[in-house]
């Protein structure tokens, strides 16, 4: 867990919600967002960033990979960190959670931020696809950025390939991908808070974005220049709307 | 000066090694740091790690030493070929005198 805000000779925004952003399955840690968009939203803002199950420096454990499962340790997260309403960013399977936690407990959050959510779950083509590959091909099937870190195949790709290695092989991550079910759109129309949708025009999971922007009331659909990883392949574009967005006034204040 | 960086680099060097852990023994062995060592190209330390090097150079600096807007003002590709003497300078610069730590709101 790492928690962001303002540095010195700059003030915490108190009358606004803090920021919990959520990383992607298998290759993603807190690591995703710190290197990326939760600099900039912390200059203004409290910003908290932690790895889900299994991920990053988070325990490895063998099962609750599942959307609802997760959804538990944010409330747990949240319990303990920010009782008050917050904000929530996701990215991929990160989005699915902060989107069953809107659902289950819309008094909690305030704003949020769907970027690449895919759904249903099981069907994210490019997931089956990598999750199909042998753990030393999905070297293949990587964003650019964290192919890098497998050449030479030194310490760090050594520890990548034992994350996705125990991800795929030994916990129940894949299976309980498969097993999640789709968010019907009449349990989607039921979303109160406002939403942004972040999708790459470069991804299988546009279509996805298209879909939740029609059934999901009031949400907007920033289409990015890139892929699903979008953080990566778009960083500084996806930051500006993220910022815009959870800059935006809360509609009943 | 000089004595200040040195000192600071040790440091780095200490918390870096704290990081890696047990790891530190089969990687670190043959990789004195300097302040030409890059934190990507040879000590190959994951996102992650770095996130946890950054949270005990906070500890040990203390909250004047702001890495996250630090790193905010970085492109990934220059902070992904950061070299050991960047983040060396940047602390002196922060932290000039010798206090292991600044306490909170005082600076």
């Amino acid at each position: 867990m790492q928690e962001l805000g303002p540095g010195s000779g700059a003030d915490v925004d108190a009358a606004q919600p803090p920021i919990v952003m959520l990383h992607g399955l298998l290759l993603g840690s807190l690591a995703s967002w710190y290197f990326t968009a939760a600099p900039a939203l912390a200059r203004s803002r409290r910003v908290i960033l932690y790895d889900l199950r299994g991920h990053g420096l988070s325990q490895r454990v063998p099962g609750g990979y599942g959307v609802r499962a997760m959804a538990a340790d944010l409330r747990a997260l949240l319990d303990a960190l920010a009782p008050q309403p917050v904000a929530l960013v996701g990215h991929s399977w990160g989005a699915l959670v902060a989107l069953r936690l809107a659902l289950d407990q819309p008094a909690r959050v305030t704003r949020l931020a769907l970027v690449e959510a895919p759904l249903p779950p099981g069907r994210l083509d490019e997931l089956r696809a990598f999750a199909a590959r042998d753990p030393r091909d999905m070297a293949a099937a990587l964003p650019a950025s964290l192919r890098a870190a497998l050449d030479g195949g030194g310490r760090r790709g050594a520890r990548l390939l034992a994350a996705l290695a125990f991800l795929t092989g030994e916990s129940s991550a894949l299976a309980d991908v498969a097993a999640e079910p789709d968010v019907p759109d009449d349990v989607l129309r039921g979303v109160r808070c406002p939403v942004l949708l972040a999708y790459g025009t470069d991804s299988s999971c546009l279509p996805v974005g298209e879909r939740l922007a029609r059934v999901i009331p009031g949400a907007h659909l920033a289409r990015l220049s890139g892929g699903h990883y979008l953080h990566l392949d778009a960083t500084a574009a996806l930051t500006h709307a993220l910022e815009v967005f959870l800059a935006e006034a809360r509609p009943h204040a | 000066m000089a004595d200040r960086r040195d000192e600071v680099l040790q440091t780095v060097a200490r918390l870096i090694a704290e990081v890696v852990g047990d790891e530190w023994m089969q990687w670190g062995e043959n990789k004195a740091i300097t302040v030409e060592t890059s934190f990507s190209g040879d000590l190959e330390l994951e996102s992650i790690e770095f996130v946890a090097l950054a949270e005990k150079l906070q500890q040990q600096y203390g909250r004047g030493v702001d890495f996250v807007g630090w790193l905010s003002g970085k492109e990934l590709d220059e902070i992904i070929t950061l070299r050991v003497g960047q983040l060396v300078d940047f602390i002196v610069e922060r932290a000039p005198a010798t206090i292991e730590a600044v306490p909170e709101g005082r600076r």
